[in-house]
């Protein structure tokens, strides 16, 4: 039943895009941020709350416009590659930062990207300031193809990978890794007099967190075609904590589902109404206050009362 | 359930963008997606360009639209940063009713803009894009700027600023961190290298865009003692500049250029002898400006709508719509009065000569404007409870500028002293 | 060089009580209520916005100009008497011993909610009202011209960590602020009103951070945005003090005043780099704030 689900939403979203191609740049707007949001919903797992993830998101995305700008034109390639550059940082930042619990974690997270972030605004000469950088448009296998083509191509590619990285990630959660995070968050001593070593489970966590992070940048630096120093503000890694909450940490489909949600209702609400922060926020408060499994949670809950 | 509700957002999108229109026939409106900042302190600038679009439009609309087809605009404000803008951008360009877009503002926004227009074939003009970089590879089909760009605009204070003050020795720069303020910089400075070689640089400051505070930069220009403080800061930031640098006789000390300085003349207590212009020709009280009628009315309406008078950005705004019209109504004697398509009105674009409200603007090949350039200095006036521009001069839009195609930096630097002799002198545009 | 060192040292006492003004009520309301609260931010922008609004009213009115010092001070007492009460009773009191996830979300939400009711309420134009910063004068030192206002604010933080510290230490709300802060289920026990003082501490935590928007508004602009760019300051802050640290904050205000400004003279284009480097720099070191520490809940 779940699997059929999924499969019908993925499939929606494909008709969806090739109904109302404008729609097309918000959907894979909304996976790129899913992607993010996953990675946020991992560690949320641990029970650490990251408010500084967007600098992944960031990091990645700078790095695919230096590459491009570097003679790589291969989306593939640089794809790969800038997920690479934000799973290194990751793992660099990730081996000091997963020492640090609650509110500490969070505010280690929040200085290391504010850090990044004002790097990024002020180096005017390396990273063009608040202006950003652009990033063209990559050969797909060898061909370059016209911006509406390659848009499209960018789409599908991203609801696949959405699909195939959600398999992996939740693979990742029901292995023996995966458990441990939640282990970390109810019980931590214990895991340790099981021998489990604790930084080498946060640190794997932490840097495919990053890598997610890193995932959802890139893809929203080649869909919007420029990276700016907001991508990384403070602001922008809340709504990413926000996005995870609001799906619901519980699966994995929740991040995309909650990123899915909240891009295509402001879409609608962007014409309405200026007070979209606001409805953004009482969403939340009343999400957290009273349906603390998320909207994924509303799935979840019809299943175990239809089995 | 669900299924249900996925099925209307496929209606509900579908709704959105199925609106066709056949090419060439006359459509019911002309869409005009504007972009400008109308929230956060940047609107200080921005709200006067999109006042003077309402106007204008309104006038353009009861003279009969253009072609006799209505115009409405479609505002977008900038402060949403450049991810917003561009999505915004885009979903406005994929309604086929909106043919133009007036954008923008920030010259980020342009350079941001300026790919994705060339991609899906909008034309789109540039109402205050003055960033050199912007037409700088000469490649571009759909995007023009109707107004001089950074190069003309800074070297004109460079030159006017030996012609009043030619002794001076150091210069402090306050620019905002972005594009336009290290542009202007790096073209003020490589101006006066070339004009006058021993002129030293003792301080350059970048505050970051939309400081509310500069005490700590202004202890710092106060610290270097220089004879000249060139700033093109803007917006709210300019008012507060000059607001926390007049009490801490920052204005006394030495002589200050703001190269924007006409845009807070009317709400900020500027103290006399300041440099100021207006980045083209487009003050409403020049002398060009008091003998066209329609300026004189437009001005006249605006400070009735309004309650100030319009400033530079507002002039700038209504000018690049009388030159948006001119392109309409140029591509429709084209090609038989028939409704033309977008390439057909980029086509009228390219080399046009229009005249506007304070003068004329002139397409070249590479689709930068050819606009003239003010500048003089404030000076209290009778009658006024604001200060008035006076000892201006007005530089021909092409004596500044470099040609299409040639480095704009390299060619900054070759301008020689015996050059800036043979341009107008302070005081000889009344 | 050494010309400019007077101005310099004055500059970062300049920037510090500014910074400071943003930080202390976010510390303060950590080392009561354990509670990170995000909208602080906001608060302070609409001490800034309600302040700003009162002195414009009073220079149309063409009141007697000095009305604007009381106005400053009015309008912190006013928003904190009416958001503080009613912030905490309706969102933060329901974070209390919940996650600090949760508590960050949940004060997130109300950033967001806050930051748009501003635009509604306020508009979303820059406002400007120097009046009492021109009443002041200036003065010259060290060749460069300062003005009185600026002075004065680096007295009132002095008096505002003095008054809070005689505050705690000295009279009966203090003694029952530092009972809860030390044990919550003893206090209770013995009879004191917990909920009470919750809601008083929260209240002058939005009394400061209004207080710090209104002081800041007669030399700098206020506009939409402030509210961000304020709360991760003040995150920095407390952050370096250590969270619930009120002479903590005093010292970290100094501390990234004194980083700022250095940058501002010497590298210019460090200068919004310079607060978060020194957060990263001291929190590697130590992860708990120059005065935090794990264990003692101490105010």
């Amino acid at each position: 039943m779940r699997i059929i689900l999924a499969a019908a939403a993925v499939v929606m979203l494909a008709a969806l895009a090739f109904a109302a191609p404008w729609l097309q740049f918000v959907l894979t707007l909304a996976i790129a941020k899913g992607f993010a949001a996953l990675g946020v919903a991992v560690l949320l797992r641990a029970g650490l709350i990251s408010i500084g993830h967007a600098m992944f998101f960031a990091a990645s995305a700078y790095g695919a416009a230096f590459l491009a700008r570097a003679g790589i034109n291969d989306l593939g390639l640089l794809l790969i590659l800038s997920v690479l550059v934000s799973a290194l940082i990751g793992a660099i930042a990730g081996s000091f930062l997963v020492r640090y619990r609650a509110i500490f974690f969070a505010m280690l997270n929040l200085a290391v990207s504010m850090v990044f972030y004002a790097l990024c605004a002020k180096l005017y000469g390396v990273t063009g300031g608040t202006d950003g950088l652009p990033v063209p448009i990559p050969a797909v296998f060898g061909i370059v193809f016209a911006e509406p083509v390659f848009k499209s191509i960018l789409f599908y590619l991203s609801l696949t990978l959405m699909v195939l990285v959600g398999l992996a990630v939740h693979r990742y959660l029901d292995s023996p890794l995966g458990h441990a995070l939640s282990a970390v968050h109810s019980n931590e001593i214990r895991l340790e007099y099981l021998g489990i070593p604790v930084w080498a489970v946060l640190l794997i966590a932490y840097t495919i967190s990053a890598a997610l992070a890193g995932l959802g940048g890139s893809i929203a630096g080649f869909a919007i075609g420029r990276v700016v120093p907001d991508f990384a503000f403070w602001t922008a890694s809340g709504h990413l904590v926000l996005i995870a909450v609001l799906g619901g940490i519980g699966g994995v489909p929740g991040a995309f589902i909650g990123a899915l949600f909240l891009e295509l209702l402001h879409s609608a609400a962007v014409t309405v109404t200026d007070a979209w922060n606001m409805f953004v926020g009482i969403t939340l408060i009343v999400v957290i206050m009273f349906m603390p499994q998320g909207i994924y949670g509303l799935f979840e809950r019809k299943e175990a009362q239809s089995s | 359930m669900s299924f249900r509700i996925g099925l209307s957002a496929v209606a509900i999108a579908l709704g959105l963008v199925a609106t066709p229109v056949a090419a060439q026939e006359k459509p019911s409106t002309l869409g005009l997606g504007i972009f400008t900042f109308t929230s956060g302190p940047a609107a200080a600038y921005g709200m006067p360009g999109k006042n003077a679009a309402d106007l204008m439009l309104e006038e353009i609309n009861a003279k009969g639209g253009i072609g006799g087809v209505p115009v409405s605009a479609t505002y977008v404000d900038e402060a949403q940063g450049a991810q917003g803008v561009i999505a915004e951008y885009r979903r406005l360009a994929g309604e086929p009713k909106n043919q133009v877009m007036v954008a923008a503002l920030s010259s980020a926004n342009c350079l941001a803009l300026a790919p994705i227009a060339e991609q899906l074939e909008v034309p789109t003009v540039g109402w205050n894009c003055d960033t050199h970089q912007l037409l700088l590879d000469g490649k571009s089909k759909y995007v023009f700027r109707p107004n001089g760009n950074t190069v003309p605009e800074f070297v004109a204070y460079a030159i006017y600023l030996l012609d009043r003050k030619p002794d001076v020795k150091t210069v402090a720069i306050i620019n905002p961190d972005y594009a336009f303020g290290h542009d202007a910089a790096t073209i003020f400075k490589a101006a006066l290298k070339a004009l006058k070689p021993d002129v030293e640089v003792v301080a350059e400051l970048y505050p970051k865009l939309s400081s509310p505070n500069y005490q700590t930069e202004i202890s710092r220009l106060a610290t270097a003692h220089p004879d000249v403080v060139f700033s093109n800061l803007w917006g709210a930031d300019l008012e507060n500049f000059v607001r926390q640098a007049t009490p801490r006789g920052l204005f006394t000390s030495s002589q200050v250029i703001l190269a924007l300085g006409e845009t807070v003349l009317q709400r900020v207590p500027m103290p006399d002898g300041v440099i100021v212009g207006v980045l083209g020709d487009g003050w409403w009280m020049s002398p060009d400006a008091k003998e066209n009628v329609e300026t004189v009315k437009f001005a006249a309406a605006y400070k009735q709508r309004f309650g100030e008078y319009p400033v530079f950005p507002s002039i700038k705004m209504a000018n690049t719509l009388i030159y948006v019209k001119a392109a309409y109504q140029a591509a429709m004697q084209k090609n038989g009065g028939k409704w033309p398509t977008r390439a057909e009105i980029a086509d009228a674009m390219k080399s046009s000569n229009v005249a506007t409200l304070t003068g004329t603007t002139q397409t070249r090949a590479d689709n930068d404007g050819l606009v003239d350039q003010i500048v003089g200095v404030t000076m209290k006036s009778e009658g006024r409870s604001f200060p008035l521009i006076s000892d201006m001069a007005r530089y021909k839009g092409n004596s500044l500028m470099p040609q299409p195609g040639q480095d704009p930096i390299a060619w900054v630097s070759t301008l020689k002293p015996e050059f800036a002799k043979t341009l107008p002198k302070p005081g000889s545009y009344k | 060089m050494s010309t400019t060192i007077i101005p310099l040292l004055l500059d970062s006492l300049a920037s510090a009580a500014l910074i400071f003004f943003a930080a202390v009520g976010l510390t303060l309301v950590f080392s009561v209520l354990r509670v990170l609260n995000v909208a602080h931010g906001s608060l302070y922008s609409i001490g800034g916005y309600v302040a700003a609004s009162v002195c414009l009213f009073i220079a149309s009115r063409q009141l007697n100009p000095y009305l604007s010092f009381v106005a400053l001070l009015f309008s912190a007492v006013f928003v904190a008497a009416i958001l503080g009460p009613l912030i905490e009773r309706s969102l933060v009191r329901w974070t209390y011993g919940k996650s600090e996830a949760v508590q960050i979300l949940i004060t997130f939400g109300l950033f967001l909610i806050l930051e748009d009711l501003q635009r509604l309420v306020f508009g979303v134009q820059s406002l400007y009202e120097d009046s009492p910063m021109r009443l002041l004068g200036t003065s010259s030192i060290g060749g460069v011209v300062y003005l009185n206002y600026q002075i004065l604010l680096v007295a009132m933080a002095v008096l505002v960590v003095v008054g809070l510290r005689l505050l705690i230490n000295h009279t009966r709300l203090g003694r029952l602020i530092t009972a809860v802060v030390t044990d919550r289920e003893m206090a209770q026990s013995i009879g004191i009103d917990t909920n009470r003082i919750f809601i008083l501490a929260f209240s002058l935590g939005v009394f400061l951070a209004a207080l710090g928007g209104a002081l800041a508004t007669p030399t700098s602009g206020i506009a939409p945005g402030l509210g961000a760019d304020t709360m991760v300051l003040a995150f920095a802050v407390a952050a370096i003090g250590g969270l619930g640290q009120i002479e903590g904050a005093a010292v970290a205000s100094l501390i990234v005043g004194f980083a700022r400004v250095l940058a501002i003279y010497l590298v210019p284009s460090l200068d919004a780099v310079a607060p978060y480097a020194a957060m990263l720099a001291v929190l590697l070191i130590r992860p708990y704030g120059l005065f935090g520490s794990v264990t003692a809940r101490r105010i």
